[in-house]
């Protein structure tokens, strides 16, 4: 009978502490957009004295690492405005959402900081095909998102509240193969990339760029498309090995390209791995080890630069955070800095008047020299980056 | 349990009031909330209802545990978004082919029952959903392989959106929960949803009893398969997109937890589940990873504690006799036993 | 490329098979799935790295995992599943705990260890083998001698020594065999050590192969291997051996030859065709009911 009673009543609270929370955060929200509604008559976002900005990306799960640098590089920015007195005299917080790097995950994420309605902007969502599904969400209710690392042609096209600090895949793709073809020197071309939405649209550039391309003289022997999570590439490697790839075009994050440049290695240690930015992060040398060596990739943003703005930034976010800021961290950096900026310019949070503003501010930041076009997308130069004795080097 | 027989006849004897009072809630809830994001949490949570009450069918009513159900949601999904995004069919006519393809599949999936009994049929669904997702995985040319469904159109009425943003959604939600629900009940109370239970209980008995176990177990597989079929199909319009690992085991054991914590074989557990199992993981964000351990435990501390699940008390109202057997009882002479007795006597 | 791919198979399905043998094992007595062991087998693999990490030394390292999880093996049946068999709960309550302990220990993992991919330190490092056109990894070679060894001592453990025929008097009944003087649930903890250790061996050597550990890892593999041992009929040790070859076999082959998306799917395929001529496996033994 105890039992019984004990069960009931475990029962009771679990129930009761699910509607009681449930409530609990009705309440809190209904509270929220009643203060809203009041406040929206100026066109005000957020609470009096802070202005909100979200941070969506995968903060668990495999791509955690970007997810956890977009937060750290935008809060890192922010509090640097916060020194200087903040934006519109007040303060700058950032909040972070998890989405896991899923589509669906993204879009609960995004109805969560549309209905909130106290986000400035959103700075983020990682793979370009989650940017895909949730840039709509925001397009619909006028909220701007800036992705670090978006780059599929499509998406800065959803609406004019898209931008991304990130130039889009055709030129990336066409100085990956540069290093390939020019700077490696090989014309045997094997493709190696993901089924996601960027993987497929950049191995599929890759392929038309050689094969139309004459004056390059190299040919795509073979092209396997892989599983995004799976350890096992040996099939893959093996495949484009007997097809005679003598360079391999790895399209995918630091988690694939480690992983194929160890197999591929054991395979053929003579072969050469060029990857993308997105490959680009302490992660890729500490699970590669000595199979990475030799991997090279065009990026926008490279931490070991001379200039003094970046040591000083790298300095300050390696102190903080214990590693240097990758390449699509310190595009995150920037993008808040771009958001604010353009905030400060518009005197308002109010999203169309600060989207307007940063269709024409210009931004010196880390990543270099920032102008939106009218796509909402971003043109940079790529340094060409290399790994040797573990650490990341400018190619000669 | 004086507890359960308490409220039970509090609310068999109010059961207008309260059901008045439950619809007045419901309706009236989007305006309550007034939020999209807790809207889309409810609508949520109402077609994970429904896929729990599909499931229910099968594992609460026939006894046969199934940890792929996944496949059937995946089937009504593609299917209702496949013909809604490439044919520009109307959501309700997609809907409900997605769940004559679910029903095949259901049959498909039933046939092993035959052979296959217990802890080897749970697997054999297991591999059943895994190949489900193979084949979205790998028939690129109609599901667009990983990549997956994009811009899955909302369903609309005479041409009215039924979205989030005006509540379309949630009411449609709330319409087709209702019919389910009422669906289930008829089936549970008619002779077919007797005979599931009989399987439950014992097969042996029941086979003496002249029921045919296979079809029964087979019609059991297609009535649940349509269900989540359905849920499939509202959860594709909810989201907006779907792709192959949206229908990972995962969500068969999630499907799968909201029966049992709920409470299996009750219709009135699959609401509380769905509501506590896909609210928690909202609500307690802040938690950030902490919260899946969280979700463990509960699940954990609940079969240790209450494994018949949150509303699984069996009732203690008296069987309550259809119209035509009470009827059959009024017409009866209440003296028949004693005279059958004096007859004999005499 | 055949036979290159039949032998990548055999070693990936060597690592397999030490996952299946854990499914096994607690099959055999319980009659339960455990789909904790994957989660298991991630949080072998993951300590393992920890305690080499912390300069235990390879070996070492790996045996202080196997010491660990076995640990953990024990206590989530003490904690979690024993209590159930005591009530006499359905076995799907059981059931359900153990995706909930398997929640609970890969979450755990990411939020002590986080969730990305770590470097495993190459266990074995002797070159590689080359026959004609197939070339052997030393990694290859030695996964699968020390699978078999692992296997040999199992079988040695199962039938020959006395907690072995404890453990076998437990599977086939153990009501009598609890009225014969054995102490069923020491059998059943014992069990969950062997299972804890074999998938920790397991851990360190797939670990070992791709030099990649993280706490998912065990999602799919624990799926595959489950697989595995239903393939080989479930219970019997050599069955776990050949249904985890089985399983590897294909994998490597419908990767290579149909495409990567195949290859998280193709085990179940053929386990579906196997239940359905066989519905207790290769090597399962037919008649044993348990209500």
């Amino acid at each position: 009978m105890k039992k019984r009673i004990l069960s009931v009543v475990l029962a009771g609270t679990v129930v009761f502490s699910g509607l009681l929370t449930g409530c609990g955060s009705t309440e809190k929200k209904t509270e929220n957009t009643a203060t809203e509604k009041t406040e929206s008559k100026g066109e005000e976002k957020g609470s009096e004295d802070t202005i909100k900005i979200a941070v969506a990306g995968p903060m668990t799960g495999d791509n955690s690492e970007y997810g956890i640098g977009f937060n750290n590089a935008a809060t890192m920015m922010a509090e640097q405005w916060n020194e200087k007195g903040g934006v519109l005299d007040k303060e700058i917080e950032i909040i972070a959402y998890d989405d896991k790097n899923t589509s669906e995950e993204a879009t609960t994420i995004a109805q969560k900081i549309v209905s909130d309605k106290e986000a400035a902007g959103v700075i983020g969502h990682f793979a370009s095909g989650v940017c895909m599904t949730a840039a709509p969400i925001y397009q619909e209710n006028g909220i701007i998102e800036i992705s670090p690392s978006s780059s599929h042609p499509d998406y800065s096209g959803i609406g004019d509240y898209i931008f991304r600090n990130n130039t889009i895949i055709s030129k990336e793709a066409a100085a990956s193969v540069d290093i390939a073809v020019n700077d490696l020197g090989k014309k045997n071309v094997g493709i190696i990339s993901i089924m996601t939405d960027w993987g497929t649209n950049t191995s599929q550039l890759i392929k038309e760029m050689i094969e139309e391309d004459d004056s390059l003289g190299a040919t795509v022997v073979a092209h396997e498309e892989v599983m995004e999570g799976s350890d096992d590439y040996t099939p893959a490697i093996t495949k484009l090995n007997e097809a005679g790839a003598d360079v391999i075009i790895c399209c995918g994050m630091y988690n694939l390209v480690a992983p194929v440049a160890k197999q591929a290695k054991q395979i053929n240690p003579d072969v050469e791995i060029v990857g993308f930015s997105n490959a680009y992060s302490q992660q890729l040398i500490e699970l590669g080890g000595e199979a990475v060596e030799g991997v090279c990739f065009p990026v926008i943003f490279f931490s070991e630069s001379d200039d003094p703005e970046v040591k000083e930034y790298v300095d300050t976010f390696t102190e903080k955070y214990g590693a240097a800021p990758s390449a699509l961290t310190s595009q995150a950096y920037d993008s808040v800095g771009l958001l604010l900026t353009a905030i400060e310019k518009a005197g308002t949070t109010d999203s169309e008047k600060v989207k307007d503003a940063l269709y024409e501010i210009e931004y010196e930041g880390v990543t270099g020299h920032t102008k939106f076009d009218e796509n909402g997308d971003v043109d940079k130069e790529f340094v060409k980056v290399t790994i040797k004795d573990g650490k990341f080097v400018k190619m000669d | 349990m004086n507890f359960v027989h308490t409220m039970e006849t509090f609310v068999e004897g109010k059961k207008k009031i309260l059901l008045i009072l439950l619809a007045v809630f419901l309706i009236a809830l989007p305006y309550m909330l007034n939020s999209q994001y807790l809207v889309t949490v409810a609508v949520k949570i109402g077609s994970y209802t429904l896929l729990a009450l599909g499931l229910n069918v099968l594992t609460g009513y026939t006894g046969l545990v199934s940890l792929g159900h996944a496949g059937f949601v995946a089937i009504g999904a593609y299917t209702s978004s496949l013909c809604a995004v490439k044919l520009g069919m109307n959501f309700f006519a997609s809907m409900i082919l997605g769940m004559v393809v679910a029903g095949l599949a259901g049959v498909l999936l039933g046939l092993p029952t035959m052979r296959v009994t217990g802890t080897y049929l749970s697997i054999i669904t297991l591999g059943f959903g895994e190949i489900i997702k193979m084949i979205a995985m790998n028939w690129s040319s109609v599901t667009n392989g990983t990549l997956g469904v994009k811009n899955i159109p909302r369903p609309s009425i005479f041409g009215y959106d039924l979205t989030i943003a005006n509540n379309g959604l949630y009411y449609l939600m709330l319409v087709l929960v209702l019919i389910t629900t009422l669906f289930c009940i008829a089936v549970v109370k008619s002779k077919t949803g007797r005979a599931f239970q009989a399987i439950r209980a014992d097969e042996l008995a029941s086979t003496m009893m002249g029921i045919n176990i296979t079809s029964y177990k087979i019609l059991s597989f297609v009535i649940s398969a349509c269900i989540c079929a359905l849920g499939g199909a509202l959860y594709a319009s909810l989201i907006g997109y779907i792709d192959p690992n949206t229908f990972n085991f995962d969500v068969s054991t999630l499907i799968l937890s909201i029966v049992i914590l709920g409470g299996m074989g009750t219709i009135r557990g699959m609401f509380v589940g769905a509501a506590i199992l896909i609210a928690f993981p909202e609500v307690s964000r802040f938690l950030m990873e902490y919260r899946f351990v969280l979700y463990g435990v509960i699940l954990v501390l609940m079969m240790r504690f209450r494994p018949q699940g949150i509303m699984g008390w069996k009732s203690t109202m008296p069987y309550r006799l259809s119209k035509n057997v009470k009827e059959q009882v009024e017409k009866m002479d209440k003296n028949a036993p004693l005279n059958l007795l004096n007859e004999t006597k005499g | 490329m055949l036979a290159q791919q039949i032998f990548n198979g055999l070693a990936l399905g060597m690592g397999y098979a030490l996952i299946a043998v854990g499914y096994s094992l607690v099959f055999g007595i319980l009659r339960l799935v455990n789909f904790s062991h994957g989660a298991i087998y991630a949080f072998g693999a993951e300590m393992a790295m920890v305690f080499i990490g912390l300069n235990f030394g390879i070996v070492p390292g790996i045996i202080a995992s196997m010491i660990l999880t076995g640990i953990l093996g024990i206590a989530i049946d003490k904690i979690a599943l024993e209590p159930l068999r005591k009530k006499h709960s359905m076995p799907i309550a059981s059931l359900i705990t153990t995706i909930g302990v398997s929640n609970i220990i890969t979450n755990l993992l990411i939020v002590f260890l986080g969730s990305e991919k770590r470097n495993f330190p190459q266990l074995f490092n002797f070159g590689s083998v080359k026959i004609g056109s197939v070339v052997i990894s030393s990694t290859q070679i030695m996964m699968c001698v020390v699978s078999l060894i692992l296997m040999g001592v199992l079988v040695f453990i199962v039938y020959k020594t006395k907690i072995g025929l404890a453990m076998r008097a437990s599977e086939q009944n153990a009501k009598a065999a609890n009225l014969m003087g054995i102490n069923v649930n020491f059998v059943i903890s014992f069990t969950f050590f062997l299972a804890g250790m074999s998938a920790t061996i397991a851990g360190a050597l797939v670990g070992g192969y791709y030099q990649i550990v993280y706490p998912n890892m065990g999602f799919m593999a624990g799926l595959k291997a489950f697989a595995a041992a239903v393939l080989g009929g479930i219970g019997s040790l050599p069955g776990a051996l050949l249904g985890g070859l089985i399983v590897g076999v294909s994998e490597s082959m419908a990767a290579s030859f149909m495409g990567s998306t195949y290859r998280d799917s193709i085990a179940f395929v053929i386990l579906i065709i196997v239940l359905i001529v066989r519905p207790h496996g290769l090597f399962g033994r037919k008649g044993i009911t348990k209500v």
